[in-house]
């Protein structure tokens, strides 16, 4: 990918091969891509975002409502707009925020987090191994996997 | 300046001086969460380029309420201040939120990998 053909790029995504017919629900689908890109986050390197399901409300209703009010007053103040032909039409009742703004500052956020949970995961078998290393190496090193739970 | 670029400069900001006067996770002193903002960044990158690409935008920025520096491909740069305060604010939440679950159940845990975020700070930085 080089700057010299960005279009050209981001097109050999295969959402392009989509019907017309589809093109209303591109930022939908593009929401629905980027939860399930993440969910081996979860599956894989053990982020336990969705297995939190109290924390992660407690970390998201905020999160939603402030960046929901700064979407309306960007709408109201033409900060920006939104492609009638890729999004639904569908509006958040008694906002003129589209829906899919509204998915996106769920998924976006919850994606963060699990990209947070999965490199702490990451960054907890770093320090796992580099203890062996040194204990196997080194005199002594008693309890070589302090730093991992429920690994 | 345009409004949305002191909106954006605002957000970020104000979620730094939640984070230094107020909420004090340590988030800002661990190498987990650079790590993690340079990922998020990343995939910023494809997804927002995605719904900025002015061949075929998704959403479309007001000419004049934002800088006009457009990079890489055709996104605002604004937006970027905008992801970084929105998903740094979540992570502050969820460790708050973390650590008022661990209050309530009393028993102190054994730090571990993904609950403290100053546990990952540089190598023997006192926390």
């Amino acid at each position: 990918m080089t700057a010299a053909a960005p279009s050209a790029a981001l097109a050999a995504l295969p959402m392009l091969g989509l019907p017309p017919e589809w093109d209303r629900f591109q930022y939908l689908l593009l929401m629905a891509g980027c939860l399930l890109i993440t969910l081996p986050l979860q599956l894989v390197l053990r982020a336990r975002v969705y297995s939190r399901p109290r924390r992660l409300f407690a970390a998201l209703v905020p999160v939603v409502a402030l960046y929901s009010v700064w979407d309306v007053v960007g709408i109201v103040r033409d900060h920006w707009w939104y492609s009638e032909r890729f999004t639904t039409g569908w509006l958040v009742p008694a906002t003129p925020m589209p829906l899919e703004e509204l998915v996106f500052f769920v998924v976006v956020p919850v994606c963060g987090l699990l990209t947070y949970g999965a490199v702490g995961t990451c960054l907890g078998w770093l320090r796992t191994w580099r203890q062996r290393r040194a204990s196997s190496s080194g005199t002594s090193a008693p309890g070589t996997s302090s730093g991992v739970r429920d690994a | 300046m345009p409004e949305y670029t002191v909106l954006t400069v605002c957000s970020v900001v104000l979620v730094v001086a939640a984070e230094l006067w107020w909420l004090r996770t340590g988030l800002f002193t661990s190498a987990r969460y650079w790590c993690s903002m340079a990922i998020v960044f990343f995939f910023q990158g494809l997804v927002d380029g995605w719904l900025t690409k002015l061949d075929a935008p998704v959403v479309l920025y007001g000419r004049s309420e934002h800088l006009g520096l457009r990079a890489p491909w055709d996104i605002p740069i604004e937006d970027f201040g905008f992801g970084f305060s929105m998903v740094t604010l979540t992570i502050l939440l969820w460790e708050r939120a973390g650590r008022r679950e661990q209050a309530t159940r009393g028993t102190p845990r054994p730090i571990a990998a993904d609950d403290t975020p100053a546990d990952h700070a540089v190598e023997g930085a006192p926390r």
